[in-house]
């Protein structure tokens, strides 16, 4: 069934897209992400134009990351405190992202930098996370415990504050800061950021992993809400329509992505998304290097 | 001089259109598109009839359909680094959205290419109004053939079907990425090189129906439009965690 996208202003098949939301939510129900850095290069990928791909996802990754959030409310693995610091750096960060975007567009370039940002944030994400699970995965064999919490300089910053629900008491600095790269992530990629910000808020801040799920889902239902609103208001590229095709297929496949999920052992299940979030990247990476098969390309002027 | 003669072959054009304004009819299937949201493309027949005395051999029938202009940009993607971006660009500030031209015969072989520049007939003498900072013809062409993969340019030397020299017909297609606005079909009857008569008749493609609401809301009230995006979506998540709560 073809269904005409009113902002992306092109007809699609709703199957496919409602297929891409259901793969793409089997996928982050597996891994416990929101899917969106899987989400904008597939709707690139069929031929929505990248700026809709990209405000359509940053809602979509809204919707999904709603329904995690309020599973782990309920079971009260959410730390409000440390989720509002994050939540105020990730506004400041989408909102300079967002300009930056608008600019970017302007200038004809949106492709290049949305490409870009993919093969750079997901190459390195993407390595790490397979270096590491594999690390795991031999240190399993070994026996060897690490420290549970280390201190290093970070921990001698100022404005120190409690985060009672994540046991510790650190300084606001290194949150905010965190909060605010992924909010320019989020922006630029259409992403909600939770693989990028859970392995920060981990490594990097220490908070245990009982509230990291539901903490991160709180910043990025915040952050992706804001993305949206900007996004509609400063470049009007958010599809309603698409994204309600996206949901319904990314709501059913989460749930059975979770189920399968949970047969699965943790550093297998990182060492699997990494690799996934490697191949996205080097596909993207090819796509930069190769030569395009249309040297020519038609846009609207701004 | 030159202006007295484009007077005189405007005045003649006239006089032959006037003294043969009854031998060409013509109508369309429908004088609206409405895009709705189950919109994929629509289908447009042009047909008519040449009446009286003109309705001899060896007439033929040419029909063209013109949307409105908006302006694009054509860019050129170079090798910067190793990396393919886009490089050089060129703006066309009055291209037409859509153009179709379907005949009985090759437009080449009716009408002389002077004749078809002065009337804007067929892709090769479409004005673009290019902005001109880089005199490459190279951009014309690649706007042409974009245009023509996304079905938005068409050039269709066998598209009309003239029956007992008298009876015509015309399909054409207008393509979902068609945009709003005022449309212009054009017919005319040439013989021996020469427009006989014509006629114009104008359609209109509208958004209609909740896909031209969504448009109007994200363009005119983007902060309610964002707004509701955000409630939809989180209405959306609520609903996915009850239907499928553990």
């Amino acid at each position: 069934m073809q269904v005409y996208l009113p902002i992306a202003e092109m007809s699609v098949d709703a199957s496919l897209v409602v297929g891409i939301g259901l793969a793409v939510g089997l996928l982050s129900g597996l891994f416990g992400v929101g899917g969106g850095f899987l989400m904008t290069p597939l709707l690139i990928f069929i031929g929505i134009p990248s700026s809709v791909a990209v405000a359509t996802s940053a809602n979509q990754t809204m919707g999904a990351s709603v329904s995690g959030l309020i599973a782990h409310w309920r079971r009260g693995n959410v730390d409000f405190k440390m989720g509002a610091v994050l939540t105020a750096g990730g506004l400041a960060g989408s909102a300079l992202g967002v300009q930056i975007f608008a600019l970017v567009r302007q200038l004809g370039q949106v492709d290049l930098v949305v490409a870009v940002f993919y093969v750079v944030v997901l190459g390195i994400v993407g390595g790490l996370m397979v270096g590491e699970s594999a690390r795991a995965i031999l240190r399993r064999r070994r026996q060897i415990r690490r420290r549970l919490h280390e201190h290093f300089w970070m921990h001698g910053l100022p404005l120190k504050m409690r985060f009672r629900q994540s046991r510790l008491y650190i300084s606001v600095i290194p949150p905010v800061l965190i909060g605010f790269g992924i909010g320019l992530l989020s922006a630029i990629m259409g992403v909600g950021g939770g693989f990028v910000l859970v392995p920060a808020m981990i490594y990097l801040l220490g908070i245990p992993t009982s509230v990291v799920i539901g903490t991160s889902l709180f910043q990025v239902v915040f952050v992706t809400a804001a993305v949206t609103i900007m996004q509609a208001i400063s470049t009007q590229s958010v599809d309603i329509i698409l994204s309600l095709l996206l949901m319904g297929g990314a709501v059913a496949g989460a749930q059975f992505g979770a189920s399968l999920g949970s047969r699965l052992r943790g550093e297998e299940t990182r060492g699997l998304l990494g690799l996934l979030v490697l191949a996205v990247a080097v596909e993207l990476a090819v796509g930069l290097l190769r030569r395009p098969d249309a040297l020519y390309s038609l846009g609207p002027v701004l | 001089m030159r202006g007295v003669r484009a007077c005189l072959v405007a005045l003649a054009s006239l006089a032959a259109t006037e003294a043969a304004g009854q031998s060409l009819l013509a109508e369309l299937s429908q004088r609206e598109v409405a895009v709705t949201t189950g919109f994929a493309g629509a289908e447009l027949l042009v047909f008519g009839t040449i009446t009286g005395e003109a309705a001899q051999p060896g007439a033929d029938i040419i029909v063209s359909l013109r949307g409105p202009n908006a302006s694009v940009v054509v860019r050129r993607k170079v090798r910067v680094a190793g990396i393919w971006v886009n490089g050089p660009s060129e703006q066309f500030d009055a291209a037409p959205s859509f153009y179709a031209v379907a005949s009985t015969r090759p437009i080449e072989t009716l009408l002389s290419a002077e004749e078809r520049r002065r009337l804007r007939l067929g892709l090769a003498s479409l004005p673009l109004s290019l902005r001109g900072r880089i005199e490459d013809p190279a951009f014309r062409q690649a706007l042409l053939e974009l245009k023509q993969e996304r079905r938005l340019y068409s050039e269709d030397p066998g598209g009309v079907r003239l029956v007992a020299d008298r009876l015509f017909f015309a399909r054409l297609f207008l393509p979902p990425a068609v945009i709003p606005g005022p449309y212009r079909v054009d017919i005319l009857l040439v013989r021996d090189g020469r427009v006989m008569a014509a006629r114009d008749l104008p359609l209109t493609v509208v958004r209609a129906g909740t896909s031209a609401e969504i448009w109007r809301i994200a363009h005119d009230q983007p902060l309610a439009y964002g707004a509701a995006a955000v409630l939809l979506a989180g209405f959306a998540g609520w609903l996915g965690s009850v239907l499928f709560r553990r």
